[in-house]
């Protein structure tokens, strides 16, 4: 009798969330006309996920992957106290979530949010439920049930030797990719801020500081080093308001884009080579830490501050026409979200500490499933902060002035010609408000990320600390930026190094100095490369670059889902297919259609061999001078090796995917 | 007063986790194994090493 008392008070209870789930989702779809409150926004996700969580979750954990606890865990009997070791879930939850949330579920719905807010907001929710959550948790499973098997061994084992090959170079390149894109966020977000600029150089020395205290003054205290260390950054961004009104100082900390691309490529590559445990480990302890607690500051800022969002829920934007990146709200806007949709690189991750550190099976439903819906959280409320901004505002920030004009007059007249009102006067007080000189065309989404998290953070203290929370912003995006770099370079390095060596057996050595150098200077050339050509391009370079970075890590999350479904397919024949099935054919029209509008496009704003031709015959008309011309030439080179590139992607996981298909085939034969 | 020292001490342990303090207890727990700067970084270096070999998410 009690039991069923429950459990129908349990039903009424997931009734309701139900309700609340669909009446948010219908405000927030349909309402026309006034400023909607966030907290629909908040309201619709926080309850679809929760009921994604509990019913179509578990139905994968119980009926599909089959958990079982009765099985012992990798932690379990490998244990080693090391990589091999039991964890509560709960804290593995938090170590699963801080190794996967990095910066794209911020900086991807900033950027996707040129198309208004809906668009974005229902490919999250939907995206993480159907797509990136099931892709995490299977992959998790698999690499659980294979004594922590990586992405790239379970390729080859279920897949094929080709398969396992094709992953490894695709992972490759898209790290190349990947860095560049990242690189040139922080440089958007630090060129002609002397503020930003000095805070983010004091982040080094303090990084050097703390790997020598924990290393030698005191050993193992990382908890009360990396206190010691936000203190002082946080001094840092005080410091960087004092550096900024300082009439010496300031030209010293003020670097143009070049200046500053130059420095991030030279620090990439002694970075990589130094000890990780003086540069490295200490600054990615630190930004771990203020990575959640933003997070979690973020959240609270939101619920206490409940902002109305002011851009609209589409925007003109979404026939193609966008200044931030040019092509339509489909596929466009599914690989701009990235990562707080769908992520290739979780699939790294899930296959890699995590699965050995699971004491139960079960626990891998909270740790996989659920980890992806709090990112896919993550990247609700980066959605918010861009759409609490004026659309003016956002647009100023955002577009180049390759397309809206080069100067502040030009740019306000053509964003409010688009029927988004802005004044030249609005962004210089703006600017002052935040310590800068000026806020137009700071393309790659980190300053008006900052600038939405400063407008909520700031809620409760007003205007006055507005300056001090768009740097702290600025600084928590960079930190784990220059980790991401630091880091990605060394594995590139791992990776070169581990290809290298099967030609000459010295380069493979990581203890051998000659190859450490030549590899890492290989690495940080070819991300420096597209690094240079982002800087250098006259759109801003997010254009080209983020819709690369989005192809290529939504591509690898194809390949995670091939070899999902290969193994779903082994365990059950065709009976769930569908369950990975569907968000790899979703993923596979998208990437394909974005990636083929991105070599064939005939717009000039979307196609790289589009725009190719179009300087080329502005080219060949003459009437350009030395400059022009020499310029021309390199934004017709780089066109044509972002067009190779995207179309290298392609042929990869075409690879992969008629692999996989052959292999799928073979087993349903066999199983009759 | 109890869930929230629960949250709080969850909390705590998750911070160590992460800070790797809990692994070098782990660590220290095998037999023969003191404490000192030595053991610390012997530790630490095969931890990093390993942990810098693979790709951070993005």
């Amino acid at each position: 009798m009690r039991g069923s008392v429950k459990r129908t008070i349990g039903w009424l209870a997931w009734g309701a969330v139900s309700a609340v789930a669909a009446v948010a989702l219908g405000v927030v779809a349909l309402d026309r006309g006034e400023a909607i409150n966030s907290m629909w926004l908040v309201l619709a996700g926080a309850c679809t996920f929760a009921l994604g969580y509990r019913f179509y979750g578990k139905f994968i954990a119980a009926r599909v992957m089959a958990l079982d606890d009765a099985r012992a865990t990798p932690a379990v009997r490998l244990r080693n106290g090391h990589d091999f070791e039991p964890t509560n879930k709960w804290i593995l939850f938090g170590h699963h979530f801080a190794a996967i949330a990095g910066p794209g579920p911020l900086v991807g719905p900033v950027l996707a949010a040129q198309f208004g807010y809906l668009p974005g907001t229902l490919w999250i929710i939907a995206g993480c439920v159907l797509g990136g959550a099931v892709q995490d948790f299977t992959i998790l499973v698999a690499s659980m049930r294979r004594d922590g098997k990586s992405l790239g061994e379970m390729a080859r084992q279920e897949i094929g030797r080709l398969g396992g090959f094709t992953a490894l170079v695709t992972v490759l390149l898209i790290m190349i990719i990947l860095l560049a894109t990242v690189a040139l966020v922080v440089v958007n977000a630090l060129k002609g801020s002397p503020w930003g600029t000095f805070t983010i150089a004091a982040t080094m020395p303090i990084a050097l500081f703390m790997g020598l205290y924990m290393r030698y003054v005191r050993p193992g205290k990382v908890l009360e080093c990396s206190l010691i260390g936000f203190v002082l950054v946080v001094a840092a961004i005080f410091g960087g308001q004092a550096v900024a009104q300082s009439a010496t100082l300031a030209p010293v900390f003020t670097l143009t884009a070049t200046g500053l691309a130059t420095a991030v490529v030279i620090y990439g590559f002694f970075a990589s080579a130094l000890p990780v445990w003086l540069l490295l480990a200490p600054r990615d302890y630190l930004s771990t830490f203020v990575k959640l607690g933003v997070v979690f500051m973020l959240a609270v800022g939101i619920l206490v501050v409940r902002p109305s969002l002011q851009l609209p829920a589409f925007t003109r934007f979404t026939d193609g026409t966008g200044p931030i990146f040019g092509g339509k709200v489909f596929p466009f806007c599914f690989i701009t979200i990235a990562c707080g949709a769908i992520s290739g690189f979780h699939a790294l991750i899930s296959s890699g500490t995590t699965p050995k550190m699971i004491a139960r099976e079960s626990h891998a439903w909270p740790v996989g499933y659920g980890s992806m819906l709090l990112e896919g959280f993550v990247a609700l409320m980066a959605m918010i902060a861009a759409s609490v901004m004026q659309p003016g505002v956002y647009f100023a920030v955002n577009a180049p002035a390759g397309v809206v004009g080069a100067t502040p007059a030009a740019a306000v007249a053509t964003i409010s010609s688009w029927g988004f009102p802005v004044t030249a006067a609005d962004m210089e007080s703006l600017a002052r408000a935040v310590g800068e000189k000026t806020l137009f065309f700071r393309t790659g989404g980190a300053p008006s990320l900052a600038l939405g998290m400063a407008h909520i953070f700031a809620g409760a203290g007003g205007r006055a600390v507005l300056g001090f929370w768009y740097h702290f912003a600025i600084m928590f995006e960079s930190l784990f930026i220059l980790t991401l770099i630091d880091a990605g370079t060394r594995v590139g390095r791992f990776m070169l190094q581990d290809t290298l060596g099967h030609v000459a057996k010295p380069l493979g050595r990581t203890s051998w100095m000659p190859g450490v150098i030549a590899t890492s200077g290989a690495i940080v050339a070819a991300w420096g490369y597209f690094l240079y050509q982002g800087v250098r391009d006259p759109l801003g370079g997010i254009n080209s670059l983020w819709p690369l970075f989005g192809i290529s890590n939504q591509l690898l999350a194809a390949v995670a889902l091939c070899v999902a479904t290969t193994i779903l397919i082994r365990m059950h024949g065709a009976r769930y297919l569908w369950i990975t099935g569907i968000p790899l054919a979703w993923l596979v029209v998208v990437t394909f259609t974005a990636a083929w509008e991105k070599i064939f496009s005939p717009l000039a704003r979307v196609g790289f061999l589009a725009q190719a031709s179009q300087l080329a015959a502005r080219l060949g008309a003459g009437g350009l001078t030395v400059a022009q011309a020499a310029e021309a030439r390199r934004v017709i080179f780089n066109d044509r090796l972002d067009a190779v590139v995207c179309g290298a992607f392609l042929v990869m996981v075409a690879t992969i995917l008629i692999d996989s298909v052959r292999v799928w085939a073979g087993v349903l034969r066999r199983r009759g | 007063m109890k869930a929230l020292k629960k949250i709080g001490g969850m909390l705590m342990a998750l911070l160590r986790e992460l800070a790797d303090e809990s692994a070098y207890r782990r660590h220290l727990a095998a037999p023969g194994r003191m404490h000192s700067g030595a053991e610390w970084r012997r530790f630490s270096d095969e931890r990093l090493r390993r942990r810098y070999e693979r790709a951070k998410c993005c």
